[in-house]
């Protein structure tokens, strides 16, 4: 079966069929999963492709030796994911902020108040990522979960480990943080004021 | 994704953040999808039970326990049946020393509470 007319079967059920040797099972679930988990780590870890492509590796390489003991039911593929990855990347920060720091926030480019759509996009997400940086881990952890990746707050609360209400608390204070780290960009990033 | 509009401006920061969402690079999949295959199960190839002989074997230590003790074994047997004359040097055996002499008492208390009642 070709992975496009996978697109309706559950994570759970193509990681049961990976355990069971589907080879197509296997290229589903790396071209379904690969990007995002890649995407949840270059956003953790503020950007270092490398290091990202390190965490997706390590992620990915878990889950398949977990496939033959999965238990249906008990957790979905992606909450187990997010949770897998988070802890890579926060373990590797926390390794990374022992050593020589600050290198790896990208700095925003140059002339971003550009008048192309294009460039203006891109000044923002860079903003935004300079900005996630300088938040505590959980914090922007739980941001990047709620406001980008778009999860529910039930979902992100099991990924953390966490009650709903601590996860809204966690948003809330990261969003504050944003606010507070992009104050004096607003004008060049083309937002209005309050 | 958010539940309301933002006034500060980071609803827009979001939505740029999702529509420049970081992309893996086709060579990574590619080494992506070659690990999941490499650590896929073969299909049928569940390992059987091991047999009875085999769980024995290995609850004896593997083959090096299971192989001393079974030497030990026979030592103790041909100890038993045939003594080395060495041996008998330091026990010459019930014969020629009583009990009492080596400092046992050959009834216990439990054995006299009982003749005497």
């Amino acid at each position: 079966m070709p992975y496009d007319a996978m697109s309706d079967i559950a994570d759970e059920d193509l990681l049961a069929a990976y355990a069971r040797g589907d080879a197509q099972a296997a290229r589903a679930l790396t071209a379904r999963l690969g990007p995002r988990v890649f995407a949840h780590a270059m956003r953790m870890l503020g950007g270092d492709r490398a290091e990202a492509e390190d965490v997706t590796q390590e992620a990915l390489l878990r889950l398949w030796r977990a496939a033959p003991d999965w238990r249906m039911g008990e957790a979905r593929v992606t909450t187990w994911l997010y949770r897998v990855t988070a802890n890579l990347c926060i373990d590797r920060m926390r390794r990374r902020r022992a050593g020589p720091a600050l290198d790896a926030i990208p700095e925003p480019e140059d002339g971003a108040p550009s008048v192309a759509a294009a460039m203006m996009a891109r000044a923002r997400a860079d903003a935004l990522q300079a900005a996630l940086m300088t938040l505590p881990d959980r914090q922007r952890e739980a941001v990047i979960l709620r406001h980008i990746e778009g999860l529910s707050n039930p979902e992100i609360a099991e990924i953390m480990d966490l009650g709903v209400r601590a996860v809204e608390s966690l948003t809330a204070r990261g969003k504050r943080g944003l606010e507070a780290a992009l104050s004096g960009r607003k004008a060049e990033l083309g937002l209005e004021d309050d | 994704m958010t539940d309301r509009k933002d006034e500060t401006g980071l609803d827009a920061l979001f939505a740029a953040a999702r529509d420049e969402a970081p992309m893996p690079s086709g060579d990574f999949m590619m080494r992506l999808q070659a690990q999941a295959l490499a650590e896929m199960p073969q299909a049928g190839a569940r390992a059987a039970e091991p047999g009875f002989f085999a769980q024995l074997r290995e609850a004896l230590g593997g083959w090096k326990g299971a192989s001393g003790l079974a030497a030990a074994s026979l030592v103790g047997l041909w100890l038993g049946i045939s003594p080395p004359a060495a041996v008998s040097e330091y026990w010459p055996g019930a014969s020629q020393v009583s009990l009492g002499e080596i400092g046992l008492d050959p009834a216990s208390g439990y054995d006299l509470a009982w003749i005497e009642g």
